[in-house]
C-alpha cells in the first residue's frame, strides 16, 4: 500500500514537472530464452551483448534482463550448454521485449536477424528515417532527406540549399545533432544550410517540439539526430560503398566506409568514412539555373576502445561544400526584383544559359570541423557516467558578384564560428522504477572578426545548463518528466566599426511532462506537455544591414527578450495486422515569438529605396496536424498516406504569420515482389505528392507595389503564394545477389512528368522555376572480411 | 576507482575547451571592398563656367545611419550645363574613387539619366569601346521652371550590353531619385 502510494506520487510529481527523453542509456532489454526442441525455458543461458561487453544468466524462469543500453544496433551471443549458440542482431530505441529460441542440437553457428518491435515507447513524439527508406535517400542532402517525416518540410533556397522545417519552425528553433553534439554552424538566414554529411548517419531522427531537453531548451520547433551506427565489435574489416547519380544537374555522389575491430585488442575498433559529390546547374521544366551546381568533400574518422566498465571513443569530422547560387536570383535592388517578377521568368540571357559544372561567383563556401571526445564509467550496477568534450570550427564565406573584374577575388562576407563543449551526464539504472538521466552542460563560443561586408557583428557567448530526465514505467503506463535550468550570455560585441552593443544576460527553466498509455498492444496514445524558451541570438539583437539575396535591410532589436513556448502534443499510434497508423496533434503557444516584421518607410539606400524588417515579439499560436497510415492490402501490395497541416496565428496582429509552409498529403502505392533467388526485397512505388496553395498569409505588409493605373499600394509580400501542384514520383528497388555479395540497387523518378512548379517555401520562387524531372540511380556493396 | 580516473577527465576536459581557442589567424580588418557610398553629379554651366556639385552620400553603406547628403538638383532655366559622375567610396580612408573602374570597365556599364515633369533634357555625351553611351559625361539642358525628379542610374551589364538597352536591363549598382528644379 505504502509502495503503491510512493509511486502514485512520484508519478504526480513527473506528470507536474517532467519531460520526454531520447538516446539517453536507459533502455532495457528483457526476453526469455527457451529449448526448441522442448519448449522448456533455460535456465543459466548466457546472453551477451557484444557491443558492450555484458553478459547476463536467465533466472530460474529463463527470463533475462540487460539493464542501461544506449539506443542503436546490438549483436548478441546467446549460449547454453548442450545448445547450438546462437547469434541475433536487435535494434533497441526504447524499452524491448525479445525472446530467444535455442536449437538442441550440435552444429553451426545460426544467425537470426530480429527486428526491433517495441513493447514501450518514450513519450517524446518522433519519426524517423532508416533502412530502406534512408537508402532511397541517399545522395540528397540532410534538409530534403527528412521531408518524408510528416510535419516536416524545408525553406529552400534554390535548389541546392534546403533547411530543416518542424511544425513550421527552423533555424535556431531547430537543433540538429550530428553524431550526438550539437551543431554550431550559423543557422541564421534561409540560405545558410546544416552543414552536415547525410552519409554518416544510418538513421535520421525527428523529435517533434521541444520534449526533448536533454540537448537543450531552445529546440522549440524540434530536434534532428544525425546517428552514426555503433562501432564493430566482431573482429575482421567491413566496408560499404554508396554511390548514386542523378540526372538533373548531372549529379555523381561516392561515399566509402572501412571499419573494423583489431583481434588481438578486442576493445579497439575503428572506423573512416568519407564522401564526394559534384553537381552542375539544375534544370527547370523550361530552362538550366544557370550557376547551380554543387561540390562537397567530407569525412570522418572514429575510433573507440571500449569494455563494459568504461571507453573512450573519439570522432572527428569534416564538411567542406561550394554551393553556386543561381545567377538569376542576383538582383541589384527592388526595381530588379519587380522586373523579374512581372516578367515572370528569368531574363533572356540568364535563360538561354546552357548547362555547365563550373561554380562561379555569387557562390558560398562553407567549411565545418567537428572533434569529439566521448568517455563512459560504469558505476556499478548503478548507472553509467558519460563525458562528451567537443569542440567546432565553422567558416562561411559568401562570394558575391564582384563590381568590376579588377576587384580583388576575396569574400563579401567571411565569418568563423568556434565552439568548444563539454556535457557529463550520468544515466541511472532501475532505482525504485525510476530510470533517468542527470547532467550539466557547459558551452563557450566565439564568433571570429568579420571581415568585409558587416552582417552580424563578433560575439563571444557562454552557455550551461543542468538538467535531470526520469521515466517511470508500470503495467500499461509510461510516464516520463524532466527539467532544465540554462544560462547564457552573449558579451564582447564589436563591430569593425564604432557600433556600441551591450552585453545581454539571460537565464530560465524549462520542463517537459507526458505520459503514454497502452490501451491495447496495437493502440496507444501518448501526451506531452512541455514549456521551453529560447534567448534571442546574435542575428536578431544585433543584424543590420542589407540581406542581398532577400532584397531588404534588416535590422536587429537589441531589447528583445527570450520567447517562450508552452506546447501540447497528442499522438496514437494504431498498428493491428494490416494497419500502421501515426496520428498526432500539436498546439503551441509561443509568448514574444521573435519574427521579422515589416516597418515603414523603406530604407533609402545609393540603389535605391528598401523594404524595412526589423525584429519584433509578438504571441505566436501554432496547431497543426501530422498523420501516417499505412495498410497493407495484400502480401504484396501496400497503400500508404500522410498529411501535413499547419496554422500559424499571429495573436496581436490577428492576422496569418508569413513564411509558414502550406498544407501536404502525400498518398503512396507500393508493390513487393518477394523474394528470388538472385533478386531479394524487390519492390516497385508510386507517390503522389500534392502541396496546397498557401492562402494564409498576412494581409498588409510595408512592401510598395505600383499598380497598372499608377497608384502605390502596400503589400505584404513582393508576389503573392505560387498555386497548389501535384508531383508524380517513381522508385523501384532490389537486393542483386552476385554469388554471396549483395548489391542494392535503388532507381528513382522525381518529378516524373516534369511539372513546372514554384514552392511557397523556396526563396528563389520570385526569379525560377523549381527543379523538373530527376532520375536517380543509387548503388549501395556492403564489403566485409570477417576474421574466425 | 573513481579518484583514478579523475585526472583524466581533468585531461580531457582540458582539452576540449583548448579546441575552442584554436582558431584561424585573425587577418587585418577589412571592410567592403568597392562599395559605393557617394555619387557627386558635378554641374558646369557653360556660359557662365559657374560651377557646383549635386551629392548623395552614406558613408556606412547600406543599412545603419541614414545618409547624410541626398541633395536637390536646382539648376537655371533655358541653360545648358555639362554633368560629370563621380563615384566614391567613403568608407576607406582615403575616400576611393569608383569611377575610374567603371571608367575602365565601360564596356559593362551604363548611367542612365531620366528627367520625370521637369524640363530637363539629358543626352550622355561619352561612349565604350563598342561606341555605346557609357553616361560618366552628360549634357543638361533646361526649359521653362518646372519641379520633377531625375532618376540616376548605374547599370552593371557584364558581357550583354547591346544598343537600345532601357533601363530595366541588368543589375543595378546604383538607382537614386534626386529632386530637380529648374528655377530663376
Amino acid at each position: 500500500m505504502v509502495n503503491l502510494t510512493g509511486k502514485f506520487f512520484f508519478a504526480i510529481i513527473l506528470v507536474f514537472t517532467g519531460l520526454g527523453v531520447r538516446a539517453q542509456c536507459v533502455f532495457r532489454l528483457t526476453g526469455v530464452v527457451t529449448d526448441a526442441d522442448n519448449r522448456q525455458r533455460l535456465s543459466g543461458a548466457n546472453v551477451l551483448i557484444r557491443e558492450v561487453r555484458k553478459a547476463v544468466s536467465t533466472d530460474e524462469d529463463g527470463r533475462f534482463k540487460v539493464e542501461g543500453l544506449c539506443a542503436g544496433s546490438y549483436n548478441l551471443l546467446i549460449t547454453h550448454i548442450g545448445c547450438q549458440p546462437l547469434e541475433a542482431h536487435i535494434h533497441v530505441k526504447e524499452d524491448l521485449r525479445q525472446d530467444f529460441v535455442l536449437p538442441h542440437a550440435q552444429g553451426q553457428l545460426s544467425e537470426v536477424t530480429v527486428v526491433g518491435t517495441a513493447n514501450t515507447r518514450g513519450t517524446g513524439i518522433s519519426g524517423e528515417i532508416k533502412g530502406r527508406q534512408l537508402e532511397a535517400t541517399r545522395g540528397l542532402t540532410l534538409g530534403e532527406s527528412l521531408k518524408q517525416v510528416p510535419g516536416v518540410s524545408v525553406l529552400q533556397t534554390g535548389s541546392n540549399i534546403y533547411k530543416p522545417v518542424i511544425h513550421g519552425l527552423h533555424s535556431n528553433r531547430v537543433l540538429i545533432l550530428n553524431n550526438g553534439i550539437r551543431q554550431e554552424g550559423q543557422q541564421w538566414g534561409s540560405e545558410h544550410a546544416p552543414e552536415v554529411d547525410p552519409y554518416i548517419a544510418n538513421r535520421l531522427t525527428v523529435i517533434k517540439g521541444a520534449s526533448s531537453l536533454r540537448y537543450g531548451a531552445d529546440a522549440i520547433g524540434g530536434v534532428v539526430l544525425v546517428e552514426p551506427r555503433l562501432l564493430p565489435v566482431n573482429p575482421g574489416i567491413y566496408g560499404e560503398i554508396n554511390s548514386a547519380f542523378f540526372s538533373n544537374g548531372r549529379q555523381g555522389v561516392i561515399s566509402g566506409i572501412v571499419e573494423g575491430n583489431a583481434r588481438k585488442i578486442p576493445a579497439f575498433s575503428w572506423r573512416l568514412q568519407g564522401t564526394l559529390k559534384k553537381g552542375g546547374d539544375a534544370k527547370t521544366p523550361d530552362y538550366w539555373l544557370v550557376n547551380s551546381g554543387v561540390e562537397e568533400y567530407n569525412f570522418s574518422v572514429a575510433a573507440g576502445l571500449q569494455n563494459a566498465h568504461r571507453g573512450v571513443e573519439v570522432f572527428y569530422s569534416q564538411f567542406n561544400t561550394k554551393l553556386g547560387i543561381f545567377k538569376g536570383a542576383h538582383i541589384g535592388n527592388v526595381t530588379d526584383l519587380q522586373n523579374i517578377i512581372d516578367r515572370q521568368e528569368p531574363s533572356p540571357e540568364i535563360k538561354n544559359a546552357s548547362f555547365s559544372y563550373s561554380i562561379d561567383r555569387p557562390y558560398q563556401e562553407v567549411h565545418h570541423q567537428l572533434l569529439k571526445i566521448r568517455s563512459y564509467l560504469a558505476t556499478g550496477n548503478a548507472g553509467k557516467l558519460n563525458l562528451v568534450l567537443s569542440g567546432q570550427y565553422n567558416n562561411r564565406m559568401e562570394f558575391d558578384m564582384r563590381k568590376f573584374q579588377s576587384s580583388s577575388n576575396v569574400p563579401q562576407l567571411d565569418l568563423g564560428i568556434n565552439t568548444g563543449n563539454a556535457d557529463l551526464v550520468w544515466d541511472h539504472n532501475s532505482w525504485k522504477g525510476l530510470r533517468g538521466t542527470i547532467g550539466a552542460t557547459a558551452s563557450l563560443q566565439k564568433n571570429e572578426s568579420y571581415k568585409q561586408r558587416l552582417f552580424i557583428p563578433n560575439y563571444r557567448a557562454y552557455n550551461a545548463g543542468v538538467f535531470l530526465i526520469e521515466k517511470w514505467s508500470h503495467a500499461k503506463w509510461i510516464l516520463e518528466g524532466g527539467l532544465r535550468y540554462d544560462i547564457r550570455s552573449i558579451y564582447d560585441v564589436s563591430d569593425n566599426q564604432a557600433g556600441v552593443y551591450d552585453d545581454r544576460y539571460f537565464s530560465s527553466m524549462s520542463g517537459s511532462a507526458g505520459f503514454t498509455y497502452r490501451w491495447r498492444d496495437d493502440l496507444k496514445t501518448t501526451l506531452n506537455f512541455s514549456s521551453a524558451w529560447r534567448a534571442p541570438q546574435v542575428n536578431e539583437l544585433y543584424s543590420d544591414g542589407l540581406h542581398h539575396s532577400s532584397a531588404r535591410v534588416e535590422k536587429g532589436n537589441p531589447t528583445l527578450q527570450p520567447e517562450r513556448a508552452n506546447s501540447w502534443l497528442l499522438n496514437f499510434l494504431y498498428n493491428p495486422s494490416k494497419w500502421d497508423i501515426d496520428l498526432g496533434f500539436y498546439y503551441k503557444d509561443i509568448n514574444d515569438f521573435i519574427y521579422l516584421a515589416p516597418t515603414y518607410p523603406p530604407v533609402l539606400t545609393i540603389r535605391g529605396a528598401f523594404p524595412a524588417f526589423e525584429y519584433r515579439q509578438t504571441n505566436a499560436r501554432l496547431t497543426g496536424l501530422d498523420l501516417s497510415a499505412g495498410y497493407a492490402i495484400t502480401a504484396h501490395w501496400k497503400a500508404a498516406v500522410k498529411a501535413s497541416l499547419l496554422r500559424a496565428w499571429d495573436k496581436q496582429a490577428d492576422d496569418w504569420l508569413i513564411q509558414m509552409p502550406a498544407d501536404r498529403y502525400e498518398a503512396e502505392l507500393q508493390y513487393d515482389f518477394g523474394n528470388g533467388k538472385k533478386l531479394q526485397d524487390s519492390y516497385v512505388k508510386i507517390n503522389l505528392q500534392q502541396v496546397m496553395k498557401q492562402t494564409r498569409v498576412p494581409d498588409s505588409g510595408n512592401i510598395e507595389k505600383q499598380l497598372p493605373d499608377g497608384t502605390i499600394t502596400l503589400q505584404p509580400d513582393y508576389a503573392p503564394p505560387p498555386g497548389a501542384y501535384l508531383l508524380t514520383n517513381a522508385e523501384a528497388g532490389t537486393k542483386l545477389m552476385m554469388g554471396r555479395q549483395p548489391l542494392f540497387l535503388v532507381l528513382s523518378v522525381n518529378n516524373l512528368f516534369d511539372v513546372a512548379y514554384r514552392d511557397y517555401m523556396n526563396a528563389f520562387r520570385y526569379y525560377a522555376l523549381d527543379m523538373g524531372r530527376n532520375i536517380g540511380l543509387r548503388v549501395k556493396i556492403p564489403l566485409g572480411v570477417k576474421k574466425q | 576507482m573513481k579518484q583514478f580516473h579523475r585526472p583524466f577527465f581533468v585531461a580531457l576536459l582540458a582539452f576540449a575547451l583548448s579546441l575552442a581557442a584554436c582558431s584561424k589567424d585573425k587577418d587585418e580588418v577589412a571592410n567592403e571592398e568597392e562599395l559605393i557610398t557617394t555619387a557627386v553629379l558635378e554641374f558646369r554651366d557653360n556660359g557662365s563656367s559657374d560651377r557646383f556639385s549635386v551629392i548623395f552620400s552614406d558613408p556606412d553603406g547600406e543599412g545603419g545611419e541614414e545618409p547624410v547628403y541626398f541633395d536637390e538638383i536646382r539648376l537655371r532655366p533655358n541653360t545648358t550645363y555639362s554633368v560629370t559622375a563621380t563615384l566614391l567610396n567613403e568608407s576607406t580612408d582615403p575616400d576611393t574613387d569608383i569611377t575610374a573602374e567603371v571608367a575602365e570597365e565601360a564596356d559593362d556599364h551604363q548611367f542612365f539619366y531620366l528627367p520625370a515633369g521637369v524640363n530637363i533634357n539629358v543626352a550622355v555625351t561619352d561612349q565604350d569601346n563598342a561606341g555605346l553611351p557609357l553616361g560618366i559625361l552628360s549634357q543638361w539642358t533646361t526649359g521653362e521652371v518646372s519641379t520633377g525628379t531625375v532618376r540616376f542610374v548605374l547599370k552593371h551589364k557584364p558581357g550583354n550590353k547591346a544598343s537600345n538597352d532601357d533601363v530595366s536591363k541588368g543589375e543595378t549598382d546604383i538607382d537614386l531619385n534626386f529632386v530637380a528644379r529648374v528655377q530663376e
